[in-house]
């Protein structure tokens, strides 16, 4: 890789300030040093985010919901048994034990592409600021169902696609503020702009990830289908939260990943959901909707029939 | 074969490997491991493109690299490049990163030419051509006995279909490389190798060195599989590079760089049909198919499958048999010996269509097997095997299961030779009872320092732990290369013959009658201050060959997300006399590893548009886990009457075709082509929306012949719940 200069920041504050424009944060450094050794990422200064105060811990706020730190790792979220289901199941299926280990909350959100032409050394695709998606024409397996641009490379974090139906928020020190963002609005940009991975803007920092006080009787599920057992990236993941009260679906929210640049939510589709009995019809006339505007490419139209069986699969999972 | 001790102490039982706590407390050191005073490490410059004519090479900026020491081409002059990650040049330098800077520098000035790497595309008139001076489309091989026409004009039941396998590659957990050091007047070579005696003649031939003065050593190493014989380009830059700087020079490759240029199974097609009577007796057979071994495939080579080809009709006999082979080549890396050559792809096909041939004629296809195999020992085994299995129970019509989690049950058969070949070994007895062999072969993981220490011991009565053997050296007396299955059958004779000779001679020189045992050690503290040394050789009738062995796989199929989860493995396999059953079963373990790799999971990505290799690493390149392996049970037949035969091929050969058997039998579908993933599992399944595909495209635009004429998917659809 690179040179590069290492800092330590103590405060959100000296982070922000150190990271100049040619910095990068560094968390677990499992996305980024990846990076950088495929000269994908060549920043002259990584600024090490791990010390900055709270950010490895886990504790209720005043409202009775949870904050992640940034820095606490996916092991220590997948370990947490009084999270929600749907974000330990999530948390769970990240990698490896090793990753897991060592990978954050934070930079599991912040994680770049994993489109293998994004991923090749020797290419340059548009995201990485050529002028061509190989992926569209090429071997687009793995890539985006739903896409609002030329890139269809989906977004590939667990945590992200859980903590969407928990309408969690991500908290941000921008600009020398915190800022809160919703799941949709930390990637919304990614929907847009080929170039983008999600909505930070250079210098922003996450600092905690922030889950609402769980209502009575809500519960959240999530599943992903895989090529492999174990230690895979899923191919379709699904979470969704909610409740089932006397047979019927209440507040019910789902979302897919690795189907489109952001955590794949459609309102309609919760709405429909509301008040219908819990059973397989009502959930497969929400994976329906969810579905009708998918335009797979050559090689990923599989997609369609395994997010289908996750929707179904995951709001049935509310009423266990 | 009664030379083998009738009664054994050891023979055929469990010896745990000799090295064992060497390796799991990192003490053994692999060649990647060593450092030489004033070591450097070594990097290889790669073509970036698919291919390219290359005009000059300028390694001047890397040179000048703070601690770079040395910096070759692997050619000078104009030269071609014929896929992505062609190796170019090397630097050796004092540290990784030194090395990495200086290869970002390296200067190339290249034209670069059309290409293609799609084996199919490759065929197509007026695709790209990989040579300038020959078609990359071989002359098809076309082999006929009997008449096949008529026959197939008589068959009760004809079947058809159209077959695929990707490219797997090899990937050893420890990668190709070496540590070389090359002084003035000799060579001392580190090799991460499967034949210590080719490394140190390719060495010697290259640096024009007498082989007497190049030593090549490999204690212990990490796998090969086929693809670790000779010093390799890789070993050539760190032997040049090391004459360059006076210094010893590590050449180990990164796991990106495995993914490209050292050696890969090749890709196969197959259009097969076969016809038999009512009662299953085959009778006809036809194969058009291809494959592609890379760009040294194709019209360059001596025709016929040009190192994709592969057995058919595999291990049946058919009476009326037409094949026709050919091999493609394209852009991409070579294709090396990889564990069972051919093998796998030819057991696909054949099995596949088996398996179709019986749910026609409404058999069983364990007897349809039996049927139509010729070997005795593999008919003994699916007996032995459908039992074990409770295939009777198990096998049912494709597709019954209710509900989407479908369960089905398959089976496959394979041959491999395995015989063996001259080894020479010494044995030195000394006065204190020490015991030493000496034997220049290797262990590639597979555990020969223990069948070693196994097959001495139970000669002298005592236990393997006593013996010291000494392996992995050209300063042994020579063995060959560790492939084909040949390493114990080689090895163990060879033992035997030097540890019975050395007992005779302690037993002449102590005049103790039987020194076996607990008179071995009063023997030899007769002996004085002579040690006694004995040298011994492979000789016939302690070893032959011919292994046969069946596979039975069961399958659970969501049809719903298309996920597949093997949930048992059957091994019914032979392999004459087991020596150590521990190994052996270790052996077979790793090949059914293997199999379910290329069943499911494994394939070399190539990007049509730009010719390069998609998945170079452990992420994307799906090698099976912990997670995704089942129970693996293993039957060995011990059959000392039939001497040792190697057991390393054969067990990789039928799982994939076994597991392939049990999908179409669970969902009621084939699937044409490997590896068996979710999206051709649901597409196969007609749950894809149309206007996609999953690239288990017909293959049919690719065969010139025969117009397209439907798999026999569509007749395993009616059983398919609405
Ligand atoms: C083989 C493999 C398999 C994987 N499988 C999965 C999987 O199945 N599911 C899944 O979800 N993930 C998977 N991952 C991704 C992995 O979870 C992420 O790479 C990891 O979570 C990143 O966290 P990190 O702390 O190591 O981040 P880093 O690598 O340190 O950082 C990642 C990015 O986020 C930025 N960043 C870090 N912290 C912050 C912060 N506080 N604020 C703003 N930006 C920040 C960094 O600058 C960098 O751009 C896999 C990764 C690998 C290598
Ligand atoms: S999908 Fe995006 S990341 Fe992948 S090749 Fe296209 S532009 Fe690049």
């Amino acid at each position: 890789m690179k040179a590069f200069e290492y800092v330590n920041a103590q405060t959100p504050e000296s982070a922000a300030g150190l990271i100049g424009t040619e910095g990068r944060y560094l968390a677990g450094g499992i996305d980024l040093l990846g990076e950088m050794k495929e000269y994908i990422a060549t920043p002259a200064r990584l600024v090490n985010v791990k010390n900055l105060p709270t950010t490895r811990e886990i504790s209720k706020t005043p409202e009775g919901g949870f904050r992640l730190g940034a820095n606490v790792t996916i092991a220590e979220l997948a370990a947490q048994a009084d999270l929600p289901a749907g974000l330990i199941e999530a948390a769970a299926e990240v990698g490896s034990p090793q990753i897991r280990a060592v990978a954050t909350v934070g930079g599991n959100l912040a994680q770049h592409s994993r489109c293998w032409y994004y991923r090749q050394r020797d290419l340059t695709c548009l995201k990485r600021g050529g002028s061509t998606c190989y992926a569209r024409d090429g071997e687009n397996k793995y890539n985006a169902i739903f896409t609002g641009n030329p890139c269809i490379s989906p977004v590939v974090s667990n945590l992200a696609v859980a903590l969407t139906v928990l309408s969690a928020q991500a908290v941000v020190w921008r600009k020398s503020k915190e800022v809160r963002l919703t799941m949709a609005e930390l990637y919304a940009d990614a929907w847009n702009n080929p170039l983008a991975q999600n909505s930070l803007q250079p210098g922003d920092l996450i600092l905690a990830v922030e889950i609402p006080a769980p209502v009575a009787g809500v519960r959240s599920s999530y599943l992903q289908v895989s090529e492999k057992s174990d230690f895979d990236w899923a191919l379709v993941s699904c979470a969704a939260a909610g409740s089932v009260n006397e047979g019927k679906f209440r507040g019910v929210k789902i979302a897919l990943g690795a189907v489109a640049p952001v955590p794949f939510q459609m309102e309609e589709a919760n709405a429909l959901l509301e008040g219908k009995p819990c059973n397989e019809a009502s959930a497969n006339a929400a994976a329906s909707l969810i579905l009708a505007t998918a335009t797979p490419f050559s090689h990923n139209g599989y997609k369609v029939p395994i997010a289908r069986a996750l929707i179904r699969r995951t709001l049935l999972n509310l009423a266990k | 074969m009664s030379e083998w001790p009738s009664d054994p102490k050891f023979l055929g039982k469990d010896t745990r490997r000799l090295e064992g706590p060497a390796k799991v407390t990192g003490a053994a050191k692999y060649s990647s491991d060593m450092q030489p005073e004033g070591w450097l490490y070594g990097m290889i410059f790669r073509s970036k493109w698919p291919a390219a004519l290359i005009k000059s090479i300028n390694l001047e900026k890397a040179r000048a690299v703070p601690g770079i020491k040395g910096a070759v081409t692997v050619r000078d002059g104009e030269r071609p490049v014929y896929f992505y990650g062609e190796e170019l040049a090397a630097v050796a330098g004092t540290s990784k990163q030194a090395c990495l800077d200086a290869l970002r520098l390296i200067e190339v000035e290249a034209t670069p030419q059309p290409f293609v790497v799609d084996p199919v595309e490759a065929m197509k008139p007026g695709a790209p051509s990989v040579f300038t001076d020959s078609p990359n489309l071989s002359e098809a091989k076309i082999k006929e006995e009997g008449k096949v026409d008529e026959a197939f004009a008589q068959c009760a039941v004809v079947v058809d279909g159209e077959f695929s396998t990707q490219v797997q590659l090899h990937h050893s957990l420890e990668t190709h490389g070496n540590t070389i050091h090359v002084r003035a007047e000799d060579c001392t070579a580190w090799a991460s190798t499967q034949g210590i005696f080719s490394v140190r003649d390719g060495l010697a031939d290259q640096l024009k060195l007498p082989q007497s003065k190049v030593r090549a050593i490999t204690e212990y190493m990490g796998g090969g599989f086929g693809s670790k014989f000779g010093p390799g380009v890789e070993g050539s830059l760190a032997a040049r590079l090391s004459r360059e700087t006076g210094l010893p020079v590590k050449i180990m490759l990164t796991r990106f760089d495995e993914s490209l240029a050292v050696g890969n199974r090749p890709s196969s097609y197959q259009k097969i049909r076969l016809g038999s009577d009512k009662e299953g007796n085959l009778l006809a057979f036809d194969l058009d198919g291809f494959g592609s071994a890379g760009f040294s495939s194709g019209g360059r080579t001596a025709g016929g499958g040009g190192g994709a080809g592969f057995p058919a009709p595999y291990i049946y006999k058919v009476p009326n048999v037409r094949t026709k082979q050919a091999g493609v080549a394209t852009n991409a890396g070579s294709s090396r010996a990889f564990r069972a050559p051919g093998h796998p792809q030819g057991s696909f096909g054949m099995e596949s269509i088996m398996d179709e041939l019986a749910v026609r004629l409404g058999m069983d296809p364990v007897d349809l097997r039996i049927k139509n195999d010729p070997f005795e020992i593999r008919r003994k085994e699916y007996a032995i095997g459908r039992e074990k299995f409770g295939w009777a129970q198990k096998y049912k019509k494709p597709g019954s299961t209710p509900g989407p989690i479908k369960t089905g049950v398959g089976v496959a058969g394979a041959t491999w030779g395995g015989g063996g070949k001259g080894t020479k070994a010494q044995v030195t007895i000394n006065p204190d009872g020490a015991v030493e062999v000496r034997c220049g072969t290797q262990d590639l993981g597979t555990g020969i320092r223990t069948v070693i220490a196994v097959v001495a011991a139970e000669i002298f009565g005592l236990t393997p732990d006593k013996i010291l053997v000494r392996i992995g050296d050209t300063d042994f007396p020579p063995s060959g290369g560790s492939g084909g299955s040949t390493t114990t059958p080689s090895v163990s004779p060879a033992i035997f013959d030097a540890c019975t000779k050395g007992l005779q001679q302690l037993q002449t020189v102590s005049g103790v009658a039987d020194a076996r045992g607990v008179n071995f050690l009063p023997a030899c503290r007769k002996l004085g201050v002579e040690p006694i040394v004995m040298q011994g050789e492979w000789r016939e009738g302690l070893s032959s060959s011919g292994a046969g062995g069946v596979q039975f796989a069961e399958v659970a199929v969501d049809t719903e997300t298309g996920f597949v989860k093997v949930t048992k493995i059957l091994v019914v396999q032979d392999c004459g006399l087991v020596v150590n059953k521990l190994t052996a079963e270790s052996q077979v373990n790793g090949g059914v590893i293997i199999g379910l790799g290329y069943a499911l999971y494994e394939q070399r990505v190539m990007d049509p548009q730009t010719g390069v290799v998609l998945n170079p690493n452990f992420e994307t390149y799906k090698l099976p886990g912990i997670s995704d392996i089942p129970d693996i049970e293993v039957i060995l037949l011990d059959m000392p009457e039939r001497g040792v035969i190697g057991i390393g091929e054969p067990v990789v050969i039928p799982t994939a075709s076994a597991v392939a058997n049990a999908v179409a039998n669970a969902i009621g579908v084939r699937i044409h082509s490997l590896p068996i993933t979710p999206d051709k599992i649901l597409e196969a399944l007609d749950r894809v929306p149309k206007g996609a595909t999953a690239g288990n495209e017909e293959l049919d635009p690719a065969f010139a012949r025969v117009e397209r004429a439907d798999g026999v998917a569509g007749d395993f659809v009616d059983f398919l719940p609405a």
